[in-house]
């Protein structure tokens, strides 16, 4: 993203010396802008300016890097404040915190290695471990982020206030750029030295954006994950929207990927909550909970509001089945675009009766115009007549296919060998025409 | 697409008219039907048959009696800085000052101006030597009523900046370079300044002048533009950018968004 001619203006001596082979600092700030002269043209320009003007060239949120091999966690790189003006980046990481004081570390550590889930065919799982520093004891944090380190694959998140139990801590997983959660107006310079030290992502809090923004400046270290102190829902989602939009703006203090703690004793609260941070910018939302049954709908959210509203959302093309179909139970054929197949399922379901549906894989896209596109074609569809192993669930051989591609019928039929009755041109109509057409 | 209506002027005869024998009908009349017609601003001209020291009275009769039967706010329009600052103080709401050029000596007393009273205000890409041809030119000129504006606190949201729009019977070649001066204006500055044109200049005693102002029109907004001082009695020139809005994404798709566009 170039600077704009105001942008540089603000920064040049203002002189209008004319060294720099234009009339004014005016017009060379327009060459500037234009990329026809460079920096260097002016003698007089200080390195501030020069730090400024660079720094307002960077992306507006700067990516962070937590933990290191493949399971290394990406954040930042945003550039939007609504997923549908263009898309979210790098999905929200969910850690998962033990306690240094908690006699199981191990096998919580094994629970929350088991966090990992199977969504429309691919898997997803949480991203970080974090080891809290409860005991306030540095020998036993140390030794807890031992534990957790040796049982699991997770980059950390090691979580104290207390800088000595934190280069303890650190001195056992340093290696292994886990985040270094972190530095506050108290023991700032501190945290500073040790993220320097191993060279990794630290998390500054401030008490308030104000004390936030400062505190970023004061502390002129690049690798930052922010937390502006708020614990209450109302008060997190008002500041993770300052700190996206300023962002944006380009305001260089608040350019950095963002922590949040869903905590609230009540699980169904602190997940509602995680949602709210999902869905609102965070860069991290750390959880107290290993339960699967509360990971699972927030693994499914992120997932959802980290697509690409761009790209169509298809399905997995095998066979779905509504009710308990048997095998005398129609066999409906659409696409695999979501929105397509969710009509003709919820469609089938508000029938009542059972049946099985083929989404053929179209990659992601509608019946008309993966027909138009030749991606929906008798020969796809025979083919997924017999790959998907629906012959072997049916005794019968009739497959109903949309009615706005009535006109693929004969060909269909001629080489899947599969008697084709052309269905309704819209899915609502699925259910009178069973009654009038099926079983008779 | 911000509509400024042109009729409130003096340049028409039944504005003059009206003004010679104080006469608000004709200002309520048209101050209703710009209103209807989707103008989102009143351009208040007294024309040049006014004599320069009776032109801040005549302002402030044009714009009170605009304002009497409309809700819309007024687009101040004159070379006479106390006229101009006499409308601004009879004004209801956030008025627009049409305008300064990048000329030092009227920024000088414009743009302040617009701080003071918190308006809006048009910058002409123009000074003392005449319209630019170039778009570098042109864009060197509104650089400097940015850097004025943001001097005085003047927000780029209400910085409406004229890349000067000529007839094109006798002005052929500049119509491009104005295309090019709005797409660069948005370069300017973030948030950028906003752009405007005096539309009808398009097509001075041309043939045909709705249709080249119209087409003049959406192509422009195509490069960016936010506003135009434009006749919006002119129905073919709002279905056009009715359809324009939509094409642009600006507004969302309806099948009746002829009849949206103009019911807001």
């Amino acid at each position: 993203m170039g600077l704009t001619g105001l942008e540089i203006f603000k920064q040049l001596p203002k002189t209008n010396c004319k060294d720099c082979g234009q009339p004014t600092c005016l017009a060379f700030a327009m060459q500037l802008a234009s990329g026809k002269a460079s920096l260097d043209q002016c003698p007089h320009v200080s390195d501030a300016a020069k730090e400024a003007l660079d720094s307002a060239s960077a992306p507006p949120v700067a990516l962070v890097k937590i933990g290191k091999g493949e399971k290394e966690l990406q954040l930042g790189n945003e550039t939007v404040l609504f997923r549908h003006d263009k898309r979210f980046e790098h999905p929200t990481g969910i850690a998962i915190a033990v306690n240094d004081n908690d006699s199981e570390i191990a096998f919580k550590v094994g629970e929350i290695n088991k966090l990992v889930f199977d969504r429309v065919g691919q898997t997803h799982n949480v991203n970080l471990v974090a080891v809290v520093n409860a005991s306030g004891d540095a020998a036993k944090f140390a030794e807890a982020v031992k534990t957790v380190q040796d049982n699991t694959g997770f980059p950390l998140v090691l979580i104290s206030e207390d800088a000595a139990a934190m280069g303890a801590a650190l001195e056992v997983a340093g290696a292994n750029a886990p985040l270094i959660c972190g530095a506050n107006a108290a023991n700032l310079d501190a945290m500073v030295e040790l993220a320097k030290k191993y060279d990794a992502p630290l998390v500054i809090k401030g008490a308030g954006l104000d004390e936030l923004a400062a505190l970023v400046e004061k502390a002129g270290y690049k690798k930052v994950i922010l937390d502006s102190g708020a614990r209450e829902v109302n008060k997190v989602l008002a500041d993770q929207t300052q700190i996206r939009r300023q962002a944006l703006k380009k305001f260089r203090p608040f350019g950095y990927p963002t922590i949040t703690f869903a905590d609230n004793p009540d699980p169904i609260q602190a997940i509602v909550d995680a949602g709210v941070y999902i869905a609102k910018y965070a860069g991290i939302v750390v959880l107290n909970t290993a339960d699967p049954s509360d990971i699972l709908p927030l693994i499914t959210l992120r997932l959802n509001i980290y697509t690409d509203p761009q790209k169509p959302i298809a399905v997995e093309s095998k066979i779905y089945e509504v009710g308990n179909p048997g095998p005398d139970d129609p066999v409906f054929v659409t696409t695999n675009f979501s929105l397509t197949y969710f009509c003709v399922q919820g469609d089938v379901e508000a029938g009542r009766f059972p049946a099985y549906i083929l989404p053929v894989d179209t990659d992601g896209i509608s019946v008309l115009t993966g027909w138009a596109a030749g991606k929906f074609t008798p020969e796809k569809i025979t083919e997924m007549l017999n790959t998907s192993g629906i012959a072997d669930k049916v005794s019968h051989r009739k497959v109903i296919i949309p009615g706005g591609v009535a006109v693929l019928s004969g060909k269909l039929q001629e080489l899947s060998g599969w008697e084709v009755l052309v269905g309704p041109r819209e899915s609502a109509g699925i259910p009178s025409f069973y009654k009038q057409r099926w079983g008779n | 697409m911000i509509l400024i209506g042109e009729r409130i002027n003096g340049m028409f005869k039944d504005i003059r008219e009206a003004i010679q024998n104080k006469d608000p009908e004709p200002v309520r009349y048209w101050a209703k039907r710009q209103q209807e017609q989707c103008a989102a601003y009143l351009d208040i001209n007294t024309g040049p048959t006014v004599e320069k020291e009776d032109q801040p009275a005549v302002m402030e009769w044009l714009v009170k009696t605009a304002q009497e039967v409309s809700t819309l706010p007024c687009c101040i329009d004159s070379t006479n800085p106390d006229a101009i600052e006499a409308g601004l103080k009879v004004h209801r709401g956030k008025a627009m000052i049409n305008s300064t050029t990048a000329d030092q000596w009227k920024m000088d007393i414009y743009i302040p101006m617009a701080a003071k009273y918190n308006a809006a205000i048009i910058g002409l890409a123009m000074n003392e030597k005449g319209v630019p041809k170039s778009a570098a030119d042109r864009i060197a000129l509104a650089m400097e009523i940015v850097v004025n504006c943001d001097m005085h606190g003047v927000p780029m949201e209400d910085l409406y900046i004229d890349p000067l729009m000529l007839p094109c019977n006798v002005a052929q070649e500049h119509g491009v370079e104005v295309l090019e001066t709005l797409r660069m204006i948005k370069t300017l500055a973030d948030p950028a300044p906003r752009t405007t044109m005096g539309l009808s200049n398009a097509s001075q005693r041309c043939t045909n002048r709705h249709l080249i102002n119209r087409t003049f029109l959406i192509m422009s907004m195509a490069c960016g533009l936010d506003s135009a001082i434009a006749d919006v009695d002119d129905d073919a020139l709002l279905d056009a950018v009715a359809a324009a809005n939509i094409l642009l994404n600006k507004d969302i798709y309806c099948d009746s968004f002829l009849k949206t566009f103009r019911s807001r």
